[in-house]
């Protein structure tokens, strides 16, 4: 059982702080970005550092208390009874903190060499300053519309730096289409939050979570579905999920912070911070686990059959996130939480060493048009392979430990279909990884026509020195290698899960199957699916057959590529049937009868009355004085007369 | 002499009514203007005399005070005559009628 924290009541400036400088740095880059120029770069990953020093700073704070007393909380404001708003850091949102301030700060830091040059270069650090403030506002709010209020200010922030390169069309539309999908998560957390508040009459985490065993069944799982409405569109979760992939049009740093490493995990978040209420409710867990898992599958399949770099680790984020919402869904929180923790980190550093290549490249995503940059870019290829083996889960390696700890939950929580699924998931993962690996980095260098492109326009890009790009992504290095070995080793006595037991409680003690399986035939069992991926990649790209004619190979695999895949397994096709052109069409109706006929119909015969009104009206104001002063007498007549008969009759 | 009330009314309907009868039929401006002063008149005396009547000063003070609206409505009116009818010879307020609908 979930004890939950409301936290001691109390003021927490250094909470308070950190949640409002990445607000003022966002405030300062809007408003005098054209002086500041460069300096804004500096300003913007400055005030995040300092956020995620205090967020060190207050780990005692956070940590501090047990059960209903857990964590550091500043409240803010106070409405209604049981309506009031604060701030709460407790282990939980002091990991997600760590993250966005922490692996923000290298990410912020490391666009200042990204987008030097750019004509916006302030106001993209006044956006990703705006994100990490929102989204901090998200995971540290201590109740329910705090975490909306963030929700979709996070939206928001992603839509803006999705469409940050507004004058490309497919940019728009990317920025367009995430919103309307994180819109509709909007529309299902709110319903969640109605239906908290019909049934519990507050919004306050504590409150809700102590109400939680008295509710029925029935309203605890609509409102856990509800609530992973929210969480499914903003964490790119099956059938929400086709938003992510088009939001790669963004910078790249932005796809490593927001569509990686941060944004779409606060479906994790959620769903974590809401273990009360799905620790109560066992088709939810099926439901949220199933689903989990089911979008890690899919995911991987479909990361096999891209040729963009970023849509690949696109979609190998989705599936990654898959295995997360699976984890904390089927009620192994730490595990779940272990494998945003870890994830941010690996994946950030894809991300960024992508970044790397694409920048040297002129901006060239397709992997086909690489090949050989393992001796032209030997720092990159380093970066993506730690990061690489990480991912995989190679044994030693951070992914390792918290993607077996998300696996093996699965299993001791009695989901033994889910765990089937994800060691399946886990060799693919090794494939299409490996095969991202192989084809950019192995081979002959095939980068010539992007590097004719590069220098046609040499003045497109002032360099800055390499550092600022290079020295976050080592500094990523370790702990996407090491994390795990140092944090999550050691089963139930492991620091990590040390950490988090008093806010979830012991593991075992929420584990309700006695698992068939142990957890080291677990480990054997991803590691031999991964070598299984492994070996199907290196035969088919890697060998020395298939580097000899790696263009014509490319090339017939794209032309052979099954339409399944090609077309993304009709998702985007099913969803444009089902929902979006019966909308344009209802629209169209509306535009053809309802809104002619109906609306405008209604004002156009008041605006024919009035005017008939009018000209019957105006046939009185003659303009001749005398003829108004004979009205008036005839009037007065009138009236004179009335009143005589009256009294005359009386 | 007391003069009785019916007599007070019957001369403020007949000095109200030529007013009237000023206002429709002539059409000159300064004439109408005229006519209306006699209307106004006609009330202030009925307002005095019932003052009288009664013992309410009330009356009495009124009609001060619709002297004074008549005196202001005199000049506006006369004012808007001279600007209206300047480049004219002739002044007839039939002439006027730019407001007609």
């Amino acid at each position: 059982m979930a004890s939950h924290a409301l936290g001691v009541t109390g003021t927490y400036p250094l909470v308070l702080t950190l949640w409002l400088l990445p607000l003022l740095g966002a405030i300062i880059c809007w408003a005098f970005g054209p002086q500041l120029r460069t300096m804004s770069g500096w300003l913007a990953s400055a005030l995040v550092g300092i956020s995620f020093v205090l967020a060190v700073a207050s780990w005692s704070d956070a940590t501090q208390g047990a059960g209903g007393t857990l964590g550091a909380h500043q409240p803010l404001a106070s409405w209604l009874p049981g309506f009031d708003f604060g701030l709460l850091l407790d282990p939980l949102s002091l990991i997600w903190t760590f993250i966005i301030t922490g692996v923000g700060f290298l990410i912020v830091f490391y666009s200042i060499g990204y987008m030097d040059g750019d004509r916006a270069f302030a106001r993209f650090f006044a956006y990703m300053s705006f994100f990490v403030f929102a989204m901090l506002t998200l995971v540290l709010s201590d109740n329910f519309i705090g975490l909306l209020v963030g929700w979709g200010l996070v939206g928001l922030a992603s839509y803006f730096l999705i469409g940050f390169w507004f004058e490309r069309q497919s940019a728009v539309a990317a920025a367009r289409k995430a919103f309307v999908i994180n819109v509709v998560g909007d529309v299902g957390m709110m319903f969640a939050i109605f239906l908290i508040v019909a049934n519990v009459h507050s919004i306050n985490f504590g409150a809700v979570f102590a109400a939680a065993p008295a509710l029925s069944a029935g309203v605890l799982f609509a409102i856990c579905v509800t609530l992973f409405i929210g969480a499914a569109a903003k964490s790119a979760q099956i059938p929400l999920h086709t938003w992510l992939p088009d939001a790669m049009e963004g910078p790249t740093p932005v796809s490593a912070l927001i569509h990686a490493a941060t944004m779409v995990t606060a479906g994790v978040y959620l769903v974590a911070r809401c273990a009360p209420l799905w620790d109560h409710s066992h088709g939810a867990q099926l439901l949220v686990g199933g689903i989990g898992a089911a979008t890690a599958l899919v995911g991987a399949i479909l990361g096999t059959a891209q040729w963009d770099i970023k849509r690949i680790l696109a979609y190998s984020t989705m599936s990654q996130i898959g295995y997360m919402i699976m984890g904390v869904g089927v009620g192994a929180y730490e595990g779940g939480i272990a494998h945003f923790f870890a994830h941010a980190f690996f994946k950030a550093q894809l991300f960024l060493g992508a970044g790397l290549i694409i920048h040297a490249l002129a901006d060239e995503q397709d992997i086909r048009a690489m090949g050989g940059l393992r001796r032209r870019m030997p720092f990159a290829f380093w970066v993506m392979l730690t990061a690489v083996l990480s991912i995989c889960g190679v044994p030693g390696f951070s992914g390792f430990f918290s993607k077996d700890a998300v696996i093996y939950g699965a299993l001791q929580h009695g989901h033994p279909w889910v765990y089937a699924t994800d060691i399946v998931t886990a060799g693919i993962t090794a494939y299409y990884m490996f095969r991202l690996l192989f084809v950019a980095f192995l081979g002959e260098y095939r980068g010539e026509a992007a590097q004719a492109r590069a220098a046609a326009e040499p003045a497109r890009r002032p360099h800055a020195p390499a550092w600022i790009m290079n020295a976050p992504v080592a500094v990523l290095i370790a702990p996407s290698v090491a994390i795990g070995a140092v944090l999550m080793f050691g089963g139930e006595n492991s620091p990590w899960q040390r950490f988090f037991a008093p806010l979830f409680g012991a593991t075992s003690s929420r584990a309700i199957a006695l698992p068939p399986v142990s957890e080291g035939v677990t480990t054997l069992l991803v590691f031999i699916t991964v070598i299984i991926g492994f070996a199907i990649a290196w035969q088919r790209y890697a060998t020395r057959s298939a580097q000899a004619d790696a263009v014509a190979r490319l090339r017939r695999e794209s032309e052979r590529m099954p339409a399944l895949l090609t077309n993304l397994l009709y998702f985007d096709w099913l969803i444009e049937r089902l929902f979006v052109r019966p909308a344009q069409q209802l629209g169209a109706l509306f535009g053809r009868v309802l809104d002619p006929h109906v609306f405008d119909g209604a004002v156009r015969d008041l605006v024919y009355w009035a005017r008939w009104l009018g000209t019957l009206v105006r046939s009185f104001q003659t303009g001749l004085v005398r003829a108004y002063a004979l009205i008036l007498v005839a009037g007065a007549a009138c009236f004179i007369v009335y009143y005589a008969v009256a009294a005359g009759v009386r | 002499m007391v003069v009785p009330i019916g007599d007070y009314v019957a001369l403020a309907a007949v000095i109200f009514f030529i007013g009237v009868f000023g206002v429709i039929v002539r059409r000159n401006p300064l004439i109408m203007l005229m006519s209306i002063e006699l209307m106004l008149n006609a009330g202030n005396l009925l307002l005095v005399a019932f003052a009288r009547l009664w013992l309410q000063n009330a009356g009495q003070i009124f009609a001060f005070i619709v002297i004074t609206v008549a005196a202001a409505e005199a000049a506006i009116g006369l004012a808007i005559i001279v600007t209206t009818f300047r480049p004219e010879r002739f002044v007839d307020v039939d002439d006027v009628r730019s407001l007609h609908g």
